[in-house]
């Protein structure tokens, strides 16, 4: 007879891996930058593992929407922009070339030599500068939405389609501070 | 013209239908170069999810294009079969025939080829392939792993040798220049690098190597390597083509001080180092395959259902379309069936075919046309017979009103004797009730000894036609007599269909004859016995005036007078005699006569009796033997013959004809004398009626006497072209 703690082990072992989901979303202000935090969750999955490890490029395309804290869906968007992340590996030299794009411009080219780096590289932000508000910008609040395109899929094993996280929203912040 | 028209216009053609398959042919010509092609592609081409998105909707667009075109000729066939049209049965089955042979050979095909398709690339990634590459690349990297230990156990030593060097000073580092070159040589390697963290301190190279300068090995290299300790890199050093080795290890720091790190670098000769990078690659290349493994074969497999399709498509529109065609003018032949079948004889056919279908169609053509012009003319025909079945109704409606508003009867008889019709005054004069005679024989209607009679005449009489006849019935005590004409009914082709028979009662008008002529003969009578008398009267008075003045010749005219009175009652006794006479006639003695010896004989009494008259004796030959009585005859001839020689005057003949019809004996005796008066033929046999100065008028009342004694007939008539005929008909028993 197995014991509870047991069972709970078993179960978290033989429990389907997670789906991938963006995770930890937080926004800040810094001057005009506004940064963007956030983890991808599950983004590694074995399957995109092996395709990194076989040298084939493999992308993320992080998509964000900066918005403004609105009713009204037509009077929302302020900004837009997507951050890809390339993989490539080398084999010869055994090391992970990781790109970062911003809106198609390469804004950070690095060599990790490790999976967990890699993991790393390709899904955790930290601070990142994603959009520039006008300093004279209107002070109401505001927040950012994204999701993930994680690359294409296939139904059936030949029907593609492309897979996406959901969206999530961020916290709400401001330019500046309110006054006291 | 637009597009849909223009296609409406020749989707048809043969010729467009022709350069449309040509058009798929070359297509999948083109498919198939492509795929041939697809083996030199990329794989990262053929693995192109933008290739693989284009083939899924190619092949969904051709499914539903295939699935439209079946669908709305399979709809429209079950609408048809549903509506029962003609032809609906027969072109399910040619389509399902067509489109059944098109579409098994091509799904084996594709399910052969998709088999032989998987197949081929489980075979590409066989295990011991795979095992054999990824071993190749094992050994390539182990080679480069064990020359990289190899270089960190350099690295690391040379670290533990300089501890105690203060790299941060320049003594130290001048000292470490010395022995650098001294551990490079004990070491062995081509490049030996020191490093305090990511600053460089000191290299050396071996020349021998073919380092040609100093490798930049990366300032990540050494920062990994002084937090790690240890770090491994391949780089490919400037103006070399092999590969350069490199490992780090971090020597310990003085206190609060940077890391010192050494790196012992290796170059590999160019070839060792590309046939070791040329396994890696193709290992990984091997891995790459694997990983679009899915793909490589979803992107073939979509491409033969892509040709499979196009083939189905081409294969079921060229079966729908020749099964259509076939069928057009067999469609459209049934229809023309059913629509002449229906009355429409308008219907014409006109189905663009060449074949042999063409003969059928015009046929068909020719034979609704032929149809049509039989139809008209039978309409034409049929207003013609309406009209005059109208016309004849209204005839036979007329000769009904005519019929039963005649005083005569008369009856319609079939050709087997029974009763067919018979009008209200036949019924009333015979007493009869319309069931009693209507479709019955008339044996049977008038089997009664009653109207036997009547009977026995009509069947006699069936022989001599339109011939009258009189017959006298006794009908519910009264005795009646009728004049009997009997008629042979004809159908349009001049066979006998039967009889009409009209009767006329002749009762009233015999009366109404007999008393006129009882009239008529009270006044002869009256007028013959007032001639004698008034001579008696004249000659008695002129006797008493001479016998009262005592005429001395009163014997002389007593004498005379006697005479006259004697001579005139004598001609009242010769009247009174022949009155007498005619009235105690003697019923006939029936007695087998040879009507030939009988004529001769009378005849032979009157030859040469008249000169320049002449007696003509025409006897058919066979009459035989006749009951009559011969005497009363005899008679009849002497009168007729006597009449004929007085009547006609010389030249002339007198002709005196016998022949036997059926059972009945005909008589004429014919004269070309001044003929009789119509007025005068009604009165000519009643007795006292004479046109002659002598004579008592009483001979052809003696005759018809007679010859109503022996039921026969007698009757003058006009003989051509001048003079009188009397004509007897005599029972010939």
């Amino acid at each position: 007879m197995l014991a509870w703690p047991q069972l709970l082990m078993l179960g978290l072992l033989l429990a389907p891996p997670g789906e991938p989901a963006i995770e930890d979303l937080r926004v800040s202000v810094d001057g005009g930058q506004v940064l963007v935090g956030f983890h991808l969750a599950n983004g590694l999955d074995p399957e995109t593992r092996e395709r990194i490890d076989s040298g084939l490029p493999t992308s993320f395309l992080y998509a964000l929407e900066l918005k403004r804290d609105r009713k009204h869906w037509w009077d929302r968007g302020l900004d837009a922009t997507v951050i890809e992340v390339v993989a490539m590996y080398n084999a010869v030299t055994r090391e992970y070339l990781v790109n970062t794009k911003q809106g198609g411009r390469l804004i950070e080219s690095r060599t990790v030599r490790d999976a967990e780096e890699l993991e790393h590289a390709m899904t955790v932000f930290e601070n990142f500068p994603a959009f520039t508000l006008e300093a004279d910008a209107d002070n109401s609040r505001f927040l950012v939405r994204m999701r993930v395109d994680l690359g294409p899929g296939a139904v059936l094993g030949f029907i593609p389609y492309q897979r996406y996280t959901d969206w999530l929203e961020s916290n709400k912040v401001r330019l500046r501070a309110p006054e006291p | 013209m637009d597009i849909r028209e223009l296609f409406a216009q020749h989707r048809k053609d043969g010729r467009y239908v022709a350069a449309a398959l040509v058009l798929v042919l070359a297509v999948l010509t083109l498919i198939y170069y492509l795929i041939q092609r697809g083996r030199d592609l990329p794989s990262v081409l053929v693995t192109n999810k933008v290739l693989l998105f284009v083939l899924v909707y190619a092949d969904a667009l051709l499914i539903l294009v295939i699935l439209f075109v079946l669908a709305r000729n399979l709809l429209r066939l079950w609408l048809e079969r549903r509506q029962r049209a003609l032809g609906a049965r027969f072109k399910t089955k040619l389509v399902a025939t067509y489109v059944g042979l098109s579409l098994v050979p091509v799904l084996l095909l594709f399910f052969y080829a998709s088999e032989l398709l998987q197949g081929s690339i489980d075979r590409w990634f066989s295990s011991s392939l795979r095992s054999v590459l990824e071993q190749s690349s094992a050994v390539a990297q182990s080679l480069q792993r064990e020359i990289g230990d190899r270089n960190y156990r350099e690295a690391l030593r040379v670290a533990r040798r300089m501890s105690g060097l203060g790299l941060e000073e320049e003594a130290a580092r001048a000292e470490l220049a010395t022995r650098l070159a001294q551990w490079r040589d004990e070491s062995g390697v081509a490049f030996l690098g020191v490093y305090l963290e990511s600053d460089f301190i000191h290299a050396v190279v071996d020349p021998e190597s073919g380092l040609n300068d100093l490798p930049e090995v990366g300032r990540n290299f050494l920062l990994e390597a002084a937090e790690n300790g240890r770090a491994n890199r391949v780089v490919l050093p400037a103006g070399t083509r092999g590969r350069l080795i490199l490992a780090a290890a971090a020597g310990a720091a003085a206190d609060g001080k940077r890391r010192p790190v050494v790196v012992a670098g290796t170059l590999l000769d160019p070839i060792t180092s590309g046939q070791s990078e040329e396994l890696i690659q193709s290992y990984q290349t091997y891995r790459q395959l694997e990983v679009q493994k899915r793909d490589f074969a979803a992107s073939y497999w979509l491409m033969f259902v892509l040709v499979t399709l196009l083939i189905l498509l081409a294969s079921s529109w060229a079966g729908l379309f020749l099964a259509r065609r076939l069928m057009l003018p067999i469609q459209a032949l049934a229809e023309g069936t059913r629509r002449v079948a229906s009355g429409d004889l308008d219907q014409q056919i006109e189905v663009a075919t060449d074949d042999e279908m063409a003969t059928v169609v015009e046929s068909f053509n020719s034979m609704t046309q032929e149809l049509r012009r039989n139809r008209e003319e039978i309409d034409r025909s049929h207003r013609e017979l309406v009209a005059a079945n109208r016309g004849l109704a209204e005839e036979r409606a007329l000769v009904g009103a005519i019929l039963e508003n005649l005083a005569a009867g008369v009856i319609a008889l079939g050709g087997d004797g029974t009763v067919l019709s018979a009008n209200a005054a036949a019924l009333g004069l015979l007493a009869q009730r319309e069931e009693e005679l209507i479709g019955r024989r008339l044996a049977d209607a008038w089997s009664g000894s009653e109207r036997a009679p009547l009977e026995k005449l009509i069947a006699t009489a069936q022989e001599h036609p339109r011939e009258a006849s009189e017959v006298s019935l006794v009908l519910g005590g009264e005795r009646r007599t009728f004049e009997v004409k009997v008629s042979d009914l004809r159908d349009s082709g001049g066979r006998g269909a039967g009889k009409i028979v009209v009767l006329e009662d002749l009762s009233d008008l015999i009366k109404a004859q007999k008393l006129a002529a009882w009239t008529e003969a009270a006044q002869r009578i009256a007028h013959e016995i007032k001639n004698p008398l008034t001579p008696i009267r004249l000659a008695a008075e002129r006797l008493r005036v001479k016998h009262r003045a005592g005429d001395p010749a009163v014997g002389e005219l007593l004498e005379e007078s006697v005479a006259i009175i004697v001579r005139e009652v004598g001609k009242m006794q010769s009247l009174v005699d022949e009155f007498s006479r005619y009235a105690r006639m003697p019923g006939p003695q029936l007695a087998a006569t040879a009507i030939d010896g009988l004529v001769s004989e009378v005849v032979a009494l009157y030859r040469d009796v008249k000169p320049g008259v002449a007696i003509q004796t025409r006897i058919a030959p066979g009459i035989g033997e006749i009951w009559v009585d011969a005497e009363q005859l005899r008679r009849v001839l002497i009168n007729l013959l006597d009449n004929a020689l007085e009547a006609t005057e010389p030249p002339g003949d007198v002709e005196v004809r016998a022949e036997r019809r059926g059972e009945r004996l005909i008589l004429e005796v014919a004269d070309v004398g001044t003929g009789i008066a119509a007025e005068d033929r009604e009165k000519l046999f009643l007795p006292f009626f004479s046109r002659k100065k002598r004579g008592t008028g009483m001979g052809l009342a003696i005759v018809h006497r007679i010859v109503s004694d022996h039921n026969g007939t007698i009757r003058v008539s006009e003989n051509r072209p001048r003079g009188s005929v009397f004509t007897l008909e005599l029972p010939a028993r």
